[in-house]
This record gives C-alpha cells, sequence and structure tokens, in this order.
C-alpha cells in the first residue's frame, strides 16, 4: 500500500510537467495576442525606466525557458509549507496569484462538497428505489428524470431554477435570497448553496442514480445473493448488506473521479450563480488575459484532481478485498 | 412419518414465450438421514424443484402453481415470510453449484457463515464466528481461525464449497438440499467433498437430497433416486433398483450414457439421441417419445402416469407394466453396429 502510494505520488511529477509545459507555451512570444506590458499597465504610454522595471520583474526579456525556470522556483517554495508558494502577481489585479486563489477556493469546495453531498444522497436513493422495486412507478419515474436531467445543460438549468424561485415564487422565497449575489457572509448562508449546488449536482445525480441502478441489479441477479436468501436472511439485509456493498464499487469510482472535477471549479455553474469561486475566476482571468491567474488556478486544480483521485483509487481497497495494492497478494 | 413429504409440486415461470412448465407434478419423501438424488440432464426441473422447496422462486416471473411441501407437520408453500426466512438456513439448508460465485466477494468468509447463526440462533458477532471458525475445521480447512478471517477470493474452489457446506450446515439443519455441489470442481476435489458431505452427515444425521447429473455420485451416496425428464418425474425407487432394475427407457439411457469397463466392447458410449426438450413447448404424450427408441402410437398421444410397478418402485412409462420390457444392453451396442 505504502509502495504503491508513493509511486502514485512519483507519477504526478510528469502530469505536471507535461500541464506546465503546455501552459507555458503560452508565453511564446505570438502565440497569444496582446502585449503583457499594456495588460499590467494599461493602455498608456509609460516612462522607459517603468517599462523596463515590468519587464524585468516578470522576466519578460528572458526565453521561456528561463521563464519556465523562474516559474518552478517559485512553485518549489510551497514545498512542503504550501502557504509559502510563489506563483507570481496577476497582471491586472495587483495582488499576489496565491492570495487570489486562496479567497477563492473555499467557496468553490463549499459548493463542490454540497453538490457532492446532494449527488451521493439523491443519487444512491433513487438508483436503490429504483432497482429495488423495478419496473414500477417510481422506477419509471426516475429512469425518466434522469434520461433528461442528463440532456439539460447546468447553465440553462441554473438560470430556469433562479427564475423559478427567484422571480416566480418570489412571494414564497423572499426574491433572491437563494442566490448567493447577497448575503455571501462568514460563516456564509447554507440557503445559497441550495440552487448552485443542485444545479451542479444535477448531470452527476442523474449518472450516479443510473450506475446505482443498473450496479443493485446486477449485484441482486448474483449466485451470493441466492446464497444469502437461502441462508434466511431478510429481504432488507439482502439487499442493503449483501448486494448494496457489491453495487458501490463502481459509483464510488464515479462520485470519486466526479468530486476532483467539482474542486477544480464548476465554471458554468459559477458563471451563472454568479459564485465566487476559482471556476469563474479562471474564466474572468482568461477574458482579461490575466495569464498568472489562469496559470496559478490551472495548477492548483491538476493538484487537487490529482491527490483526489489517489485518495478514491485507495478507498476501493477498503471497499473491495480483492483490491490490494502493491504487489503480491497477502 | 417422513421428514419431508412433497406431493404434486408444480412450478411455472411465465415469460413473454409462454408458460415454462419448470416441474410438473413431483412428489416424493424424504427420511431423516437418508439421501435422495435428483437425477436428469440440464434443464429437467431439477434445481427449480429444490429452489421451490425452499420457497426461493423469484416471483412473479416464476410461482409454484400447485403442491404440498409438507415439512415436520407444516406446509412451507403455505408459510408466512417470517416463518419461511426462519425456516431457510435452520431447518433447510442449501449449497449450489458453484463455489466461485455462490459467496460474497465482500465479506470475509467467517463473517458469512456466521451470518445464519446469528440470524437463527441470536448469537452476537463473535461468537458466531468462533462457531464459523469451528465450522470450517469441522469441514476440514486448515488453520480455519486465520482462514475464516479471509475473503472468499483467497479461497480454492474445493475450499469455497467446504465453507458453504460449513455455512450450510452451521444451525445444524434437517435437510441438506445440495444442488450439483460437485460439478464445478476438479475430480479428485469432487470425490473429497462427496466423502466430506458423507462424514456429516453420519455424524449429524443431515437428510441430503443431492441434484446432480452424475451417476457415479448417485451410486456412491443415494438411497433413493428420482429420475426427472423434461419437469416430470419418470422413475423414482430405492437407488439399488433404479441402478439394477431400470424401468423407464429414459434412465436406460442414461445408464448407457455411462462409461463401462464391462460392455460396450468397442469402447464407445451410447448417448441418448436429440436434445432435452423445451419445457415451454413439451411433446405430446410421454415428453420422452421423441428420443425413445421404443416409442409407439399412445407414447404420442397419452401422457404416461408415475405407475408403482414394484414395491417402492415407479415408473412413468406405458410399457413398464410389461415384465419382458426390460433394459437390454445388448441392444446399444447392436445399434451401434447398425451404424
Amino acid at each position: 500500500m505504502l509502495k504503491y502510494t508513493v509511486r502514485r505520488l512519483l507519477q504526478m511529477i510528469p502530469v505536471f510537467i507535461g500541464v506546465t509545459l503546455i501552459l507555458f507555451a503560452l508565453r511564446i512570444p505570438g502565440f497569444l495576442p496582446g502585449d503583457p506590458i499594456k495588460l499590467i499597465a494599461g493602455e498608456k504610454p509609460l516612462p522607459e525606466g517603468t517599462r523596463r522595471q515590468i519587464i524585468k520583474e516578470n522576466h519578460l526579456d528572458d526565453p521561456v525557458y528561463v521563464q519556465y525556470y523562474e516559474y518552478l522556483k517559485g512553485f518549489a517554495k510551497g514545498f512542503p509549507d504550501p502557504r509559502n508558494v510563489d506563483l507570481g502577481e496577476s497582471y491586472q489585479k495587483n495582488r499576489e496569484v496565491k492570495d487570489i486563489l486562496l479567497d477563492k477556493f473555499p467557496n468553490t469546495f463549499r459548493l463542490a462538497f454540497a453538490a457532492i453531498f446532494v449527488e451521493i444522497v439523491l443519487g444512491l436513493l433513487a438508483g436503490i428505489i429504483s432497482a429495488v422495486k423495478q419496473y414500477s412507478f417510481w422506477d419509471v419515474l426516475v429512469t425518466l428524470s434522469t434520461s433528461i436531467l442528463v440532456s439539460v445543460p447546468v447553465f440553462w438549468l441554473g438560470l430556469l431554477l433562479q427564475m423559478t424561485f427567484g422571480i416566480g415564487l418570489k412571494k414564497l422565497t423572499g426574491g433572491a435570497v437563494f442566490l448567493p449575489i447577497t448575503g455571501m457572509g462568514d460563516p456564509p448562508d447554507l440557503m445559497h448553496l441550495i440552487l448552485p449546488s443542485f444545479t451542479l449536482a444535477s448531470v452527476s445525480t442523474a449518472y450516479v442514480a443510473r450506475i446505482m441502478r443498473s450496479q443493485m441489479l446486477e449485484a441482486m441477479g448474483q449466485d451470493y445473493i441466492r446464497t444469502a436468501m437461502a441462508k434466511g436472511l431478510t429481504e432488507r439485509a439482502v439487499i442493503f448488506k449483501h448486494a448494496l456493498k457489491n453495487a458501490l464499487i463502481p459509483v464510488v469510482t464515479f462520485v470519486g473521479i466526479d468530486l476532483g472535477a467539482l474542486m477544480g471549479g464548476a465554471i458554468l455553474t459559477e458563471s451563472v450563480f454568479s459564485w465566487p469561486g476559482i471556476g469563474r475566476e479562471i474564466m474572468l482571468a482568461v477574458g482579461q488575459r490575466d495569464w498568472p491567474v489562469v496559470m496559478g488556478g490551472v495548477i492548483v486544480i491538476v493538484f487537487i484532481y490529482m491527490f483526489v483521485n489517489l485518495a478514491v483509487d485507495l478507498s476501493y481497497a477498503v471497499l473491495d478485498p480483492r483490491i490490494r495494492y502493491g504487489g503480491a497478494a497477502e | 412419518m417422513a421428514l419431508l413429504e412433497v406431493t404434486g409440486l408444480r412450478t411455472q415461470f411465465f415469460t413473454r414465450d409462454g408458460v415454462v412448465k419448470a416441474v410438473d407434478g413431483v412428489s416424493f419423501e424424504l427420511e431423516q438421514g437418508k439421501t435422495l438424488a435428483i437425477v436428469g440432464e440440464s434443464g429437467s426441473g431439477k434445481s427449480v424443484t429444490a429452489l421451490s422447496l425452499m420457497r426461493l422462486i423469484q416471483e412473479p416471473q416464476g410461482r409454484v402453481v400447485e403442491g404440498g411441501v409438507n415439512l415436520g407437520g407444516q406446509d412451507v408453500l403455505k408459510m408466512s415470510d417470517t416463518a419461511i426466512r426462519a425456516m431457510r438456513g435452520n431447518r433447510i439448508a442449501m449449497i449450489f453449484q458453484d463455489p466461485m460465485t455462490s459467496l460474497n466477494p465482500v465479506f470475509r468468509v467467517g463473517y458469512q457463515i456466521g451470518e445464519a447463526l446469528r440470524v437463527h440462533k441470536g448469537m452476537n458477532r463473535k461468537r458466531a464466528f468462533d462457531r464459523a471458525v469451528e465450522m470450517l475445521d469441522l469441514v476440514g480447512i486448515p488453520n480455519a481461525a486465520h482462514r475464516a478471517k479471509d475473503y472468499p477470493h483467497q479461497f480454492s474452489g474445493g475450499m469455497r464449497q467446504r465453507a458453504m457446506i460449513a455455512m450450510a450446515l452451521a444451525c445444524d439443519p434437517d435437510i441438506l438440499i445440495a444442488d450439483e455441489p460437485t460439478t464445478a470442481l476438479d475430480v479428485t476435489i469432487q470425490a473429497q467433498i462427496l466423502e466430506l458431505m458423507v462424514e456429516l452427515q453420519q455424524r449429524e444425521g443431515t437428510a441430503i437430497i443431492m441434484i446432480t447429473h452424475d451417476l457415479g455420485v448417485v451410486a456412491d451416496m443415494a438411497n433413493d433416486v428420482m429420475v426427472m425428464y423434461g419437469g416430470k418425474q419418470v422413475e423414482y425407487g430405492v437407488a439399488d433398483d433404479v441402478f439394477y432394475r431400470p424401468l423407464h427407457p429414459y434412465t436406460w439411457g442414461l445408464l448407457d450414457s455411462l462409461p463401462r469397463h464391462d460392455i460396450s466392447a468397442k469402447g464407445e458410449l451410447c448417448p441418448i439421441k436429440g436434445q432435452p426438450p423445451s419445457l415451454i413447448d413439451i411433446p405430446s404424450g410421454c415428453a420422452f417419445h421423441p428420443r425413445c427408441p421404443y416409442a409407439k402410437e399412445i407414447c404420442r398421444t397419452t401422457v404416461p402416469a408415475l405407475v408403482e410397478i414394484e414395491p417402492g418402485h415407479s415408473s412413468a412409462c406405458h410399457f413398464s407394466g410389461d415384465p419382458a420390457f426390460r433394459r437390454d444392453q445388448v441392444a446399444c451396442s447392436a445399434d451401434m453396429e447398425a451404424n
């Protein structure tokens, strides 16, 4: 297990290099339109001294590989204490990229965990019910609504929910209370999480329900279920112990990968709800060609994604005893 | 009174293609400590008979439509769900054909054996596990205390079937149903598993219903034999009678299909020609008539009843009543010469 973990951690190095190299290609002069100096200092003419200073501070006259080296050096300061990481400074905001990300990530995490919660609770429940009561009214309802949900674009669903709850049901909800625009205090009002998290979770919830349904049905047709029945266990014990534990394994895979993806920010949902998270920040930065923010944001997302995936892979061993990492079986 | 009395059992499955008459009027008895073998080809209704006794037929696709299963004065088919659960694994236990898939891969073997004990004997987790270790030891798993903590994939096929037997016998049931328990195992392991079952039967006095298509197994273990074909009972009697004085042409065919060293000089087997019938569209009259070399007009038109020909030995063939209509061991070889 330890050997496997170390190997997986080492495998992150080439991924990291690949991601940063691609992002650094954007720094090759002429690759992207626009002049970084103008992005930093604005359109007005600059005194020559200031111009030189900006160029020097941002290594703009160095070859790209030197810039890359400098960037890695700054990044390496984040080990072992990630708080010391140096991701450069935003072109637009006159702030350290690190500080911007630290501002935005907690909001993204909050939304991601709320969405995962919705996904697990609703998805598993719907999947189990429709499998246990196959071909019943509930099964048809789940099958139909998941088919609709997977094909609805989240931004449209988000807008629709805002219109319904914010405007249509204004008397009931008091208008904008469900939108995060107002009252995003500290601690944040949970009410503001409801619509964005349901929107963000919609597609995944539908997938979880479908996977859960098919896996439960498959598990319930297995020989070991008949064995469990023949032992005299109650139907509930057979379904919720013997079938569920087997059926959960693929669901955990899906939810795990999804968690990694959601933690990296949800550009569409965050934009539609003006949610001050990392996805929206990166989208804005792309629009402003604020390269250091894009670069820093993507790198952190990649790291989070890799670590969450590793955690998920390690968790299989707990669920499925047939999986044991690190070479020979015991 | 017999421990188990089954009368006129009919189990059907309702499919899109029609009604599958998987078990069509089967009756038998089982005495305490005795072994009944149910023999027949694949799809003859053996397993469905067993599952019907346990009420493990998946409803609503399948249903026991008629019959009685009397277990110690109670009709299993009329029991409440609670009563049937209290019976399963406790009074009638079952082991299945494929030990590779019959154990749940994500629970420890000891836990799975202990589950029945917790349900039926009210043991706590710890005591049930300890008892499971004893059971594993009893069925000959070496180092049982350690192996009980293993998962099924860490067991070999033979060990898994031993674990299944331990699981089935954990609550000391009156009846053990073994549905082709050795089919999925190596020949050497098969003998060990059968020996183990006989040994445990003698120790615990358990009655066994052995479902098999292996006549060698039947000869070794069975007191009584029931031969099934197309969902019906075609011959039923004491093992020696069925083996040495078989009445039904289908039983003859089964015996002729066995490799023997004393007859069939050419060293070739005599299989029954043709395929078992579809249980949706069972042939008219005697279900076996399309494959039966002795079939006459009456076989096509009239279903033969199961008739007691000798005391305790019955057959469902129109001609079994005729003492001259008996197995002719040369018939097969002659038939082969002709080909």
